[in-house]
């Protein structure tokens, strides 16, 4: 319908009102009579303003949320022929991860962004350099604690089989704070040297060498151990996981801060580089613990004590390990260490206040409640459609006890749906990651036109197709994770040294993006759950192949860019 | 060098609309459905009601867009009109809008335009 019909159909009053009527008059020996009055808000005029308000933020979740769930549980119905369990719980934990997404993003742009925007333009006025970067360290740690995707991988710790992977089960169940400090403290190392880079203007190449060299050696170490090696794929993806929605905006807003306030911030690119620092800083961190643990304790004590321990937490569940009080518990633990730590920066270094004190603490609020919401639905939501989808996925070619009539295709027909469905899955959810069209916008300007955003987003969302479907093919046909990796890596590296610094930049960072806060969950739930299904040894992987395919896809995009415009000039020339 | 020609056009009003935002499309879809020839969008920062909701603040967003409308006297008050019911500023914390007479306003209009009227 046309407005202008709409318009003639309507029926509008009209009424002249003198705003003289409505502004406040000087009244004799009263000086507040002039000042703006506070506001008193009808229960009518509230819900008016509240509909809206959530409206547009829920809808944000559920567009990156449903149609991602109906993919696996459509496939899983139509292809699998598996019906699907436990509906009722699954529909209320997605509900919960899109309400409490919508509710801690919220909570995180009212919250914790500005406090981050205070601490990076005050921080380097009030405090020497020393203090700034020991800050920025401590801040990369509490990031790593608030971030939503870190939940996933402590809650499917308890799924690893102790006996094929003991180092595994030990880092996952009884290691799983130091897990996450290491990984924290890899975080913190990579935000600190990222905003050195800011700061002198270094030039990320270098970096990602020596970075890379570590990392290589000590994953050759743990690859030729055999008890170590199953450890592999979960510090890769850890890598992955770390580069969410708090700690980049977060980070990169204190360094941004601090690069302009240092007066090095002109630069473009300056943004970029800390993603990639973050994730590759981390895999590092937790190779070292593994290392660390092995030396400490032997698989058969592991085994022993899982043996011994698992029949007695079985029966003593206190209230506080129940669901979903855990969750709760959990969500809180996340989000308060960083809003003290912050809290103490602002006003024991600071010295300064609140700027808005009472939205600050409505956010903060909203951050942890969104957190405490979301572990609820990462259990019940998206961590069940994974595993579900993912264990009843080897039915497509080979006997499952749990799915009837399987196999429901011939062997090689199963293998191809099941590569697709996750090139697919891949392809899907990463073009609609909302980080994925701000990053493609930012290259287009960078780049002049040359890299255009579509292209950017097509050649990631590529990247973490084949990254997710080589994952999948790697649990299926028990392929090792190094053999895949190493080369991928190395591939990398030669492009890296053949590419101008823009793209090298871009290139990078552009892994970190694509793992939000609901894309990881559900892969990992779902590799986990694959990886039982046919029996593998762990089910990990699956994120850290994804985060470097795309990272050879773009580096691939600019050299071609870079030939094109090279030939394109010696033509004119 | 050839002489050159300025064409004045009078009877023009300017509209401007300060909305939320996001609600900018839908508002200048009404306005060109009503017959507005074109639209500048730009961004702005605003305060005051906010400020003075207490935390039911938070639900006004601080960013706002602004539209402006160069419109004929004829047809203004129906874009005014259009404009204000596709904003939904008669609910709270959408936005405001005004109008002005303009004075005098000079574009590039081309000759067929002109030799239709004349």
């Amino acid at each position: 319908m046309r407005y202008s019909h709409y318009l003639a159909q309507t029926n509008v009053s009209y009424k002249t009102v003198s705003y003289n009527m409505l502004t406040p008059k000087p009244v004799d020996g009263d000086p507040n009579a002039l000042k703006p009055r506070k506001i008193n808000v009808t229960f009518k005029s509230a819900v008016d303003l509240l509909g809206p308000y959530s409206y547009v933020r829920i809808m944000d979740q559920i567009k990156a949320v449903v149609p991602l769930a109906l993919y696996l549980i459509l496939f899983q119905v139509l292809v699998l022929r598996q019906p699907i369990d436990a509906a009722a719980s699954l529909a209320v934990g997605l509900a919960a991860v899109i309400v409490g997404l919508a509710v801690f993003m919220e909570g995180l742009s009212t919250g914790l962004m500005p406090f981050g925007k205070i601490i990076g333009d005050n921080l380097p006025k009030k405090a020497s350099m020393t203090v700034v970067y020991i800050i920025i360290g401590i801040l990369g740690v509490g990031v790593t604690f608030a971030e939503p995707a870190i939940g996933a991988l402590q809650a499917f710790g308890a799924s690893v089989d102790v006996k094929k992977a003991p180092y595994l089960y030990e880092l996952l169940n009884n290691w799983t704070m130091p897990l996450v400090l290491m990984v924290g403290a890899g975080v913190g190392l990579a935000a600190i040297l990222g905003t050195v880079r800011f700061v002198k203007g270094w030039s990320l190449k270098p970096m990602i060498y020596l970075a890379l060299t570590p990392v290589a050696l000590l994953s050759l170490y743990a690859w030729s151990d055999p008890n170590l090696q199953s450890i592999l794929g979960l510090a890769w993806d850890c890598g992955a996981v770390t580069t969410g929605p708090v700690t980049v905006p977060l980070v990169l807003s204190l360094g941004i801060g601090i690069a302009n306030a240092a007066g090095k911030g002109n630069s473009s690119l300056s943004g970029f580089g800390v993603v990639t620092l973050a994730s590759l800083f981390p895999i590092l961190a937790v190779l070292i613990l593994s290392v660390f643990v092995s030396f400490t304790v032997t698989p058969e004590q592991i085994i022993a004590a899982a043996a011994s321990a698992g029949g007695s937490t079985q029966t003593e569940l206190s209230i506080w390990d129940q669901t979903p009080l855990v969750e709760i518990v959990l969500g809180v633990r996340a989000i308060l260490p960083l809003v003290i730590f912050l809290m103490f920066v602002l006003f024991i270094v600071l010295r300064s206040t609140l700027p808005n004190r009472m939205v600050t603490i409505y956010g903060l609020t909203l951050s942890i409640l969104g957190m405490c919401i979301f572990n609820v639905g990462l259990t019940y939501g998206l961590g069940a459609i994974g595993s579900q989808t993912g264990s009843a996925l080897p039915a497509a070619f080979m006997q499952l006890p749990i799915v009837e009539n399987s196999p429901h295709y011939p062997e090689i027909v199963g293998f191809v749906i099941c590569v697709g469905f996750a090139f697919l899955l891949g392809f899907g959810s990463t073009l609609a990651e909302p980080a994925l069209n701000a990053l493609g916008l930012t290259v287009q300007e960078l780049t002049n036109g040359a890299f255009k955003k579509s292209m950017l987003m097509y050649s990631v969302a590529t990247g973490v197709a084949v990254g997710i479907a080589l994952g999948v093919a790697k649990l299926i046909f028990h392929l090792d994770l190094m053999m895949l990796l190493l080369p991928l890596y190395a591939i990398g590296i030669i492009m890296t040294f053949l590419s101008t610094e823009e793209f090298v930049n871009v290139a990078w960072d552009s892994a970190g993006v694509t793992t939000g806060p609901v894309t990881v969950p559900l892969v990992l739930a779902m590799g986990l759950g694959l990886g039982n299904a046919v029996s593998a040894i762990e089910g990990f992987g699956i994120l850290s192949l994804a985060s470097i395919c795309p990272i050879v896809a773009v580096l691939t995009m600019g050299l071609v860019i870079q030939m094109t415009q090279k030939t394109k000039v010696t033509q004119e020339s | 060098m050839a002489g050159r020609n300025i064409t004045y056009l009078s009877e023009a009003n300017l509209i401007t609309c300060v909305l939320q935002t996001g609600l900018a499309e839908g508002v200048l879809d009404a306005a060109k459905n009503c017959g507005a020839q074109g639209a500048t969008i730009s961004y702005a920062r605003g305060t005051g009601i906010r400020e003075r909701m207490g935390l039911l603040g938070v639900t006004i967003d601080e960013q706002k867009e602004v539209i402006r409308i160069i419109v004929s006297e004829e047809q203004a008050d129906r874009v005014f009109e259009a404009m204000y019911l596709a904003g939904g500023l008669d609910t709270p914390g959408k936005g405001i809008m005004f109008m002005t007479k303009l004075d005098r306003v000079a574009t590039y209009i081309p000759e067929s335009v002109l030799k239709e009227i004349a």
